[in-house]
């Protein structure tokens, strides 16, 4: 008998739904926005999302300050004909500053706004160059810095960021976002294979029930309980071009030219990565799939073996039908999980040599926390993110329906 | 008869070779943690037994490498999230699985997106709240863990919740227990077992993390385990005995709870896949 919940009931699920709001739902949505903005934290014209124009008031104020300051200082040094000229300059400075001294913050600029501080500033430029130009025997002490200054005024108006979809235009585009998109594909399609095949004849030997299963379990849950980072180290030194054990084995057996191609080649590095993943993850996939062979009636082998049908025919005919769900189950987990390889690759080789281990992990945190650039490193989160609601929406829909149906 | 024979040969063959690829990674760091530098680098870098074993990789990763302070974050963050995560996944699957409420199935398709979603598309986001709140490099880094934790968790207990007899719950209801009695004192202890596995699950999920804590704790003072470690390469020359040293340091504690707990972790890896 399930009962209807109550509101004092829906407070137990409020923490839940707290925590998936603050930790998932809102950095989700966040990182959508970021896609439409040119959002870089490491530079002040970007790091904040403008719609439109804006002034930086304190900035603005304070180098009007600096250019009287300046003006005051080469006065001294001019004829009073030109100093006449600075005055007037002066007085031009102090009204614009008047205009915006009452502004805090960034404020919006109307576009008439915006033309009008530049051409202020133009102006300001053009008189006080034709004022140092006019007097070029006379030593001032500001020349240098006044165009500095001026630089700085051009740089208080803040144009928009808001770049809409053109940060998507750009991944169609990125050539680098393709190949790693490539290699991500690659390294999903082939660990998750060799994974599951492997880890099929694991789950098939375990169900045997023989001597020193446990024994078997402990060695097979080792390398998946350890971080990724570390048995990424692991193999790091492993497969290292100069002392590395398992670099050294393969050479001298023949599968690779020498030593230093498992890390410093694209397709020795990627077969590296996917060594190290399948080493570490099969041992999941045949817990995984073992779990599904359990449920499996043993009278079903028994009454098949009966009417003379062989090993491989049970396989094929009553062994993997039955464990379509677990299989489909193990298969998309890993999938998505492979899809996202991040700590393995990152560690192992960096995305390289060359960048020809890239997945797409690692070359959006490069954009995002090597270039600071969380616009379009979110961008690239998004088109990965497309990606994983295309694999897990073939696998519900195309491989099973009916698993999902009979809920 | 002959068949099976065959069938069991090829069997023990395949396993041996599994169990040998299984441990060989370890027993090579273990051999390379004990040998001096110069025979890592040197002539004899692939000899098995070391001509000079030495513990100085261990005492240098130990007491200079900052390992042990390392090892006491992680396991600080990993038991504080475990402890919320049983405590909001408790609480959660008691109504998931004993109540029906509209948007039950979308709460739950909820759940399970959030475990499948690459977790790259939070860590931008994440950072920028805790840069603000200045909460980065302290161990507040465990609420972001809920990404990560939370749904496995979920779903593990409302598998097992769900097998807790109902009649236990009606007959302590008619005694006049609440609700939040209920969930405490009935239906959790009869559930320790998934609590336990749970509980596993949430801790090794933690200890493994690296992609957040590798970004919203950096200071040295505040790192994880595989962070520290990961460290230990990006210095100027890579000392291929200290890492191993470390990693047999880390993969020791792993080995213990593996040891103790692998009926747990067995049951929290099929439980935590199969579907609802």
């Amino acid at each position: 008998m399930v009962k209807r919940m109550t509101f004092k009931q829906f407070l137990y699920i409020v923490p839940l739904l707290a925590f998936i709001a603050v930790f998932s739902i809102y950095p989700i949505v966040t990182s959508f926005m970021y896609t439409f903005f040119d959002y870089r934290t490491n530079d002040q014209q970007y790091n904040n999302f403008y719609f439109s124009q804006k002034l930086n008031v304190k900035l603005f104020l304070e180098d009007c300050d600096y250019v009287n300051y300046f003006l005051d200082a080469d006065k001294t040094l001019l004829s009073v004909k030109d100093a006449a000229a600075v005055d007037a300059i002066e007085q031009k400075v102090t009204d614009e500053k008047a205009k915006y001294a009452g502004m805090t913050g960034t404020p919006t600029l109307s576009n008439a706004q915006s033309s009008e501080i530049s051409d202020f500033v133009k102006s300001l430029r053009q008189e006080t160059l034709a004022i140092y130009d006019r007097n070029t025997g006379i030593e001032f002490y500001n020349k240098e810095n006044m165009p500095q200054i001026l630089d700085d005024m051009d740089a208080c108006i803040i144009e928009s960021n808001f770049i809409g979809l053109r940060g998507y235009a750009e991944l169609f585009s990125d050539t680098r976002f393709w190949l790693a998109l490539g290699h991500t594909v690659y390294f999903t399609a082939v660990s998750v294979l060799l994974e599951f095949v492997l880890g099929m004849l694991l789950a098939l030997i375990m169900n045997k029930a023989m001597k020193g299963i446990g024994l078997i379990r402990t060695a097979a849950l080792i390398p998946w309980a350890i971080p990724t980072a570390v048995s990424a180290m692991i193999w790091s030194y492993l497969y290292d071009g100069s002392y590395g054990v398992v670099a050294k084995i393969f050479a001298d057996i023949g599968l690779i030219k020498s030593q230093t191609a498992m890390l410093l080649t694209a397709n020795g590095a990627m077969s590296s990565a996917i060594l190290a993943d399948v080493w570490k993850t099969t041992p999941y996939m045949a817990l995984l799939l073992l779990g599904g062979l359990q449920i499996i009636d043993r009278g079903l082998y028994e009454s098949a073996a009966i009417d003379g049908a062989g090993q491989v025919k049970i396989f094929f005919k009553i062994t993997l039908p039955l464990m379509k769900s677990s299989i489909l189950v193990a298969l998309l987990f890993r999938t998505l999980d492979a899809f996202r390889v991040y700590d393995l690759i990152a560690i192992l080789t960096g995305g390289g040599p060359g960048n020809g281990t890239e997945s797409l992990s690692v070359y959006s945190y490069k954009l995002m926390f090597g270039q600071s650039n969380f616009g379009y490193g979110s961008v690239v989160v998004t088109g990965m993110f497309i990606c994983v609601a295309i694999i897990a929406f073939i696998y519900v829909k195309v491989l099973g329906a009916e698993v999902m149906s009979n809920e | 008869m002959n068949k099976s024979k065959v069938f069991q040969t090829i069997s023990w063959f395949f396993i041996i070779v599994f169990l040998a690829i299984t441990v060989f990674p370890f027993f090579w760091i273990l051999i390379s943690s004990f040998k001096p530098e110069s025979e890592i680098m040197g002539a004899g870098s692939y000899r098995i037994i070391a001509a000079a074993p030495t513990l100085e990789n261990y005492i240098t990763v130990i007491f200079k490498k900052g390992m042990v302070r390392a090892i006491g974050n992680s396991f600080v963050i990993s038991a504080l999230t475990t402890s919320y995560v049983i405590v909001v996944a408790s609480m959660s699957a008691y109504i998931i699985s004993r109540f029906r409420f509209y948007g039950k199935s979308i709460l739950m398709g909820l759940i399970l997106a959030v475990s499948m979603f690459p977790q790259m598309i939070v860590i931008g986001p994440t950072f920028n709240m805790f840069y603000n709140a200045h909460l980065l490099n302290s161990y507040w880094v465990c609420l972001a863990y809920s990404t990560i934790t939370l749904p496995s968790a979920v779903w593990i207990m409302v598998t097992h919740f769900k097998q807790v007899p109902l009649a236990l719950e009606e007959s302590a209801r008619i005694d006049g227990c609440s609700a939040w009695e209920v969930l405490w004192k009935i239906i959790f202890p009869i559930a320790v077992p998934g609590v336990f596995t749970t509980a596993i699950m949430a801790f090794i999920a933690a200890w493994n993390e690296y992609m957040l804590s590798c970004t919203l704790n950096i200071d040295e003072k505040i790192q994880s385990v595989p962070v520290r470690l990961s460290y230990l390469k990006d210095e100027f020359t890579i000392f291929w005995g200290q890492i191993s040293a470390a990693a047999i340091v880390v993969v020791i504690p792993t080995l213990i709870i593996v040891l103790l707990f692998q009926k747990q972790i067995v049951s929290g890896i099929v439980n935590g896949a199969v579907k609802e």
